[in-house]
């Protein structure tokens, strides 16, 4: 379903070229719960912004859903990551003045989704992800874990091949993240693609294939 | 996305930052608010004079003796060649031509008018019938002067409205006689109460038969001759007829002046045209100064909504999307700012015609429509730069920091 083959990233810092991945190869199987790890700089984010289609590679060639998304243009890849990508964020990025169902919504609304078919949808979400109280309520008014659930429900809106979580849980307390990455293993479970990048190995023991990476290369790839 | 979404979307952000909503639209709001206003005044004023100059007849040829320019050779002013006097007779000649609907020969003095015991000093107006009609005056009671042969005269006269109240009190004047000078006049009519026009009261005046004022003031000559042409376009054709007549009348020498109203008004009217263009511009530069502050609120917003920006992008808004989405906001408070300002506009115009109900103060349709015009242009224009810099924001960037 994803298949990138020799990925890779240079990023100018200071006039010095940085590698952030270097022909990095990964195919990853509908369904797959997966787990990026790697220090600071490994180029874990850079990947996982690369599957997302918010950066381009240099080098290489991404497949996503059998169609080569390498050489789209701006508005074309803006498309597919409405149709096919959900992100979550470390710190949730909800827009501080809408509310919690306006957030959920603003997928839909991008792409122009029927105002009827939005509520339809929007319903099913607030009550799937335990939401339906605090739908009226701004970010600011909503608790950490909450908030991330709204990102959540924000991100499977669209009904996307792939879910990219980048620290999902890294600003929230133990047992929050606990809650947290219970609701990704949710959609884990009812077929979903999750993808996640943390640097919490107690969070990438529990996903099923653990990639670990190191200064731009994938150096382990466990599965089980 | 859908346009209503789009709407809302922008609404939400304007909704969102209440101060700096009101702020624009204050700023655009005062920029058209100052052309309608100040275009109302100048076209006010415009009209005004219009009018004053409609109130002293329409389509009218003024002819008075004398030519002002200079001519010939030193000896010819050494001879002290006077022109001649313009005469009744000259005047009965402008019936032959066909462009002239009517005229009124006219003579004007002062004199002391006198009734019962009480005397004034007014303006004493000898003319024929056809005054009233040139001249669109009106009369309150009896009649005006009578028809007929402007060389012999009967002894009546028509008093302005203030002398009416000033001789005779509350008594009725109608049918009274006052004594101007040494002749005695029967009042047949008392002048509708109007006003200044240009200088001019007839409130103020006594008309008296042209012969009579020929006969008190002892003269054969002319003060003016006032004529109305057959139509606008009979104006020139009656001015060329005009002088044509007079000079074979004169043994060929063009000695009269002849004045169209239109002319002079055309003059003001330019001016006065001018002037409002060039203040309704000066005022337009404030809107230009709010397209600049909308530009500089939209660049800061851009700064101040990066993460917004670039979720936006991660969630698959397009650039193109995102450029709307800012022109939409832009879009809308310009037009909040345009009918704020042409609501004030319309208020502060009402509130110089309470103070100068005379003047007919109305901003025109075309700055009507061109302040809120340029208040949506500028805002657009200086749009451009803000909603192209947030469509290029780079996502990853964007979201990386908190």
């Amino acid at each position: 379903m994803i298949r990138l083959t020799g990925i890779a990233r240079t990023f100018l810092v200071g006039g010095e070229e940085v590698h952030a991945l270097k022909a990095v190869d990964l195919a990853i199987a509908h369904g797959e719960y997966l787990s990026i790890m790697g220090p600071s700089g490994s180029g874990k984010s850079t990947l996982l912004n690369i599957i997302g289609l918010l950066d381009r590679p240099d080098a290489g060639s991404y497949e996503l859903d059998a169609r080569n998304v390498t050489a789209l243009s701006d508005d074309e890849l803006a498309r597919v990551r409405r149709e096919k990508i959900g992100f979550v964020f470390q710190f949730f990025h909800l827009v501080p003045r809408l509310t919690a169902g306006q957030n959920i919504e603003l997928p839909m609304v991008l792409a122009g989704i029927d105002p009827a078919e939005r509520r339809t949808r929007l319903t099913r979400l607030l009550a799937e992800y335990g939401l339906e109280e605090r739908a009226g309520h701004r970010p600011d008014q909503l608790s950490g874990g909450q908030c991330q659930r709204v990102a959540i429900a924000r991100a499977m809106s669209m009904g996307p091949t792939v879910i990219l979580a980048d620290e999902p849980t890294g600003n929230l307390d133990r047992h929050t993240g606990q809650e947290v990455l219970s609701v990704l293993e949710r959609v884990h479970h009812n077929g979903g693609t999750v993808v996640i990048v943390t640097h919490d190995p107690e969070i990438g023991a529990r996903s099923h294939r653990r990639l670990r990476m190191l200064d731009g290369a994938v150096v382990a790839d466990e599965k089980g | 996305m859908r346009f209503a979404d789009l709407l809302n979307f922008a609404w939400q952000v304007l909704r969102g930052s209440v101060s700096r909503t009101l702020l624009i639209l204050l700023a655009m709001g005062i920029g058209v608010a100052a052309v309608v206003v100040v275009t109302a005044l100048g076209e006010g004023a415009r009209l005004y004079v219009a009018n004053q100059f409609g109130s002293l007849g329409s389509n009218l040829v003024i002819v008075l003796p004398g030519r002002s320019e200079t001519s010939g050779a030193m000896p010819g002013v050494l001879i002290g060649k006077t022109p001649r006097d313009l005469t009744l007779e000259d005047a009965l000649a402008l019936g032959r031509s066909h462009a002239i609907r009517r005229f009124a020969p006219l003579i004007i003095g002062a004199g002391d008018v006198r009734a019962g015991g009480r005397s004034r000093e007014t303006p004493v107006l000898g003319s024929t019938s056809e005054l009233m009609d040139i001249r669109h005056m009106e009369v309150a009671q009896g009649l005006f002067l009578p028809q007929g042969d402007p060389r012999h005269s009967q002894p009546v006269c028509v008093i302005g409205a203030k002398v009416a109240s000033e001789l005779f009190g509350s008594r009725t004047a109608l049918g009274d006689w006052v004594r101007i000078g040494e002749r005695r006049f029967r009042v047949i009519g008392i002048l509708a109460a109007q006003g200044q026009s240009l200088g001019f009261n007839t409130d103020e005046i006594v008309i008296v038969p042209l012969a009579a004022a020929q006969a008190l003031f002892n003269t054969e000559s002319l003060f003016r001759i006032l004529v109305e042409a057959k139509s606008r376009e009979q104006i020139a054709a009656a001015k060329a007829d005009v002088e044509e007549i007079v000079r074979l009348r004169h043994e060929g020498e063009r000695d009269v002046t002849v004045i169209t109203q239109d002319a002079v008004l055309a003059t003001f009217d330019r001016i006065l045209r001018a002037l409002t263009l060039t203040v309704a511009s000066i005022a337009a530069i404030s809107l230009a100064v709010a397209g600049i502050l909308i530009m500089n609120v939209m660049l800061i917003a851009v700064t101040q909504r990066r993460r917004e920006i670039g979720l936006l992008k991660a969630l698959g808004a397009t650039g193109g999307q995102i450029r709307l989405a800012f022109f939409t906001e832009a879009m809308m408070l310009a037009l909040g700012g345009a009918a704020a300002g042409l609501v004030v506009g319309e208020l502060g115009r009402s509130l110089a015609v309470q103070l100068y109900p005379t003047i007919p103060f109305q901003a025109p349709w075309w700055a009507l429509i061109a302040a809120p015009l340029t208040a949506i242009a500028t805002a657009v224009l200086f749009t451009v730069a803000p909603a192209r810099r947030a469509a290029r924001l780079d996502p990853v960037q964007a979201l990386s920091r908190r």
